[in-house]
């Protein structure tokens, strides 16, 4: 979320003057990174060394924190932000190089429960969040800015369903923080409930890639379970991804007839336009790999550039999060993204333990 | 980080470029698979 400005203006293979601008924030967010990489290490070495058994801290939180203390305190400088807002981009381009670990197979039986779980949880998580919005008398398009950010995919979705209902800017601002804040949260709830629950890698994979709003979250949530449980996240939030378009098109067909507005054209060219490009990069790649075009060693290379990206992404999870501006954006929204964020989460486990034989 | 949200609305006017960020970061994903394909990049570390 840092510095949208940021975001907006960033188009890589730009100009030298947009290069100059990103590299402060670049090397911002790949010193973090590492040096939760490193953190990682030295703290392992230092039990090891001193004989003592310390919890393994992974670096996907040291990184996080590392992120979220620097943003919270002294504040990440302008001159940082149009490189933090890189972020989304290593993200998505850490996801196609991830599609170099799935056989296509895997991708199809996994994304195929994945996509059915996600329609039930798409379409029970608006209907909540929207009765939801109404008792807490929120505005409708408020209401539904929120109810579109918790069922499918956090900012992004927000971001494509203003535009399509002209929602108002505050109305958006409002939704994003929630969501956003609610998300910081998840990441660290998440593992621990999977814990207790002793949940396998692939269920509670499922259950992150489901449960929770933004990628980048998914992803680190889904890191700090385990390797494996990142990869199943990953897939699911890919496939819950892949819904925006429809979700989006509905809720601007419905706002276009309530309100009296023009509405959408050509559904298919505006199904295309929202659709996330990323995810058909994804599926080329797993294809790629499942036809044994890379050798071995090629594959944990792709991998490693996978890591490496995510690795800037995580840093940037922690060095956008700024608590004391999400106060700000008052408590009405956070208290409805709240109440529904827990509802999804009991719904979507629900979901994911009844599944569970069809993961096997 | 209300400046950042009130920005963020920025992504709904038309981009200077037709590409958008997830075309890019396929491209960067598909050249760098590529050239470890063909060998130009041969080794990456974690």
């Amino acid at each position: 979320m840092a510095s949208s400005l940021a975001l907006s203006q960033w188009r890589p293979l730009g100009n030298f003057k947009r290069i100059a601008q990103i590299l402060p924030g670049l090397l911002l967010l790949a010193a973090v990174g590492y040096a939760g990489k490193f953190l990682e290490r030295s703290f392992s070495a230092y039990g090891k060394a001193h004989h003592l058994t310390l919890p393994n801290i992974e670096y996907v939180l040291w990184a996080i924190v590392i992120g979220l203390v620097i943003a919270n305190t002294t504040g990440v400088p302008a001159a940082f932000k149009p490189g933090l807002a890189t972020y989304e981009f290593w993200l998505k381009a850490g996801i196609v190089l991830l599609g170099s670990r799935f056989l296509l197979g895997d991708v199809l039986k996994l994304g195929g429960i994945s996509l059915v779980l996600v329609a039930i949880e798409i379409a029970l998580s608006l209907l909540f969040m929207t009765a939801l919005g109404r008792a807490f008398g929120l505005k409708p398009k408020l209401t539904t800015l929120l109810a579109v950010g918790s069922s499918i995919c956090g900012v992004s979705a927000i971001i494509a369903t203003k535009g399509a209902i002209d929602a108002d800017d505050e109305d958006s601002s409002f939704a994003i923080a929630a969501i956003l804040a609610l998300g910081a949260i998840a990441l660290f709830i998440f593992p621990l409930v999977g814990r207790w629950l002793g949940m396998s890698d692939q269920a509670y994979g499922l259950w992150a890639g489901l449960g929770i709003d933004n990628t980048a979250e998914v992803t680190a949530a889904g890191a700090l379970y385990s390797d494996a449980a990142a990869k199943v996240a990953v897939l699911a939030k890919t496939a819950r991804n892949a819904m925006i378009g429809f979700v989006v098109l509905g809720y601007a067909l419905y706002w276009a007839r309530k309100e009296g507005t023009e509405g959408v054209g050509n559904k298919a060219a505006f199904l295309w336009a929202k659709f996330p490009k990323f995810v058909l990069g994804f599926l080329v790649i797993s294809a790629v790999a499942t036809a044994h075009v890379f050798s071995k060693d090629q594959l944990t290379s792709l991998a490693n550039l996978s890591r490496w990206a995510f690795l800037l992404t995580f840093a940037g999870v922690g060095l956008r999060t700024n608590i004391a501006e999400m106060r700000k954006q008052g408590l009405r929204p956070f208290v409805v993204g709240a109440l529904g964020e827990v509802a999804i989460a009991f719904l979507t486990l629900g979901l994911v333990f009844g599944a569970e034989k069809l993961l096997r | 980080m209300t400046r950042q949200l009130d920005s963020r609305t920025e992504n709904e006017k038309p981009a200077a470029s037709k590409f958008s960020l997830d075309a890019w970061a396929v491209t960067l994903a598909l050249v760098l698979s590529i050239l470890v394909w063909i060998g130009w990049i041969k080794h990456i570390p974690w």
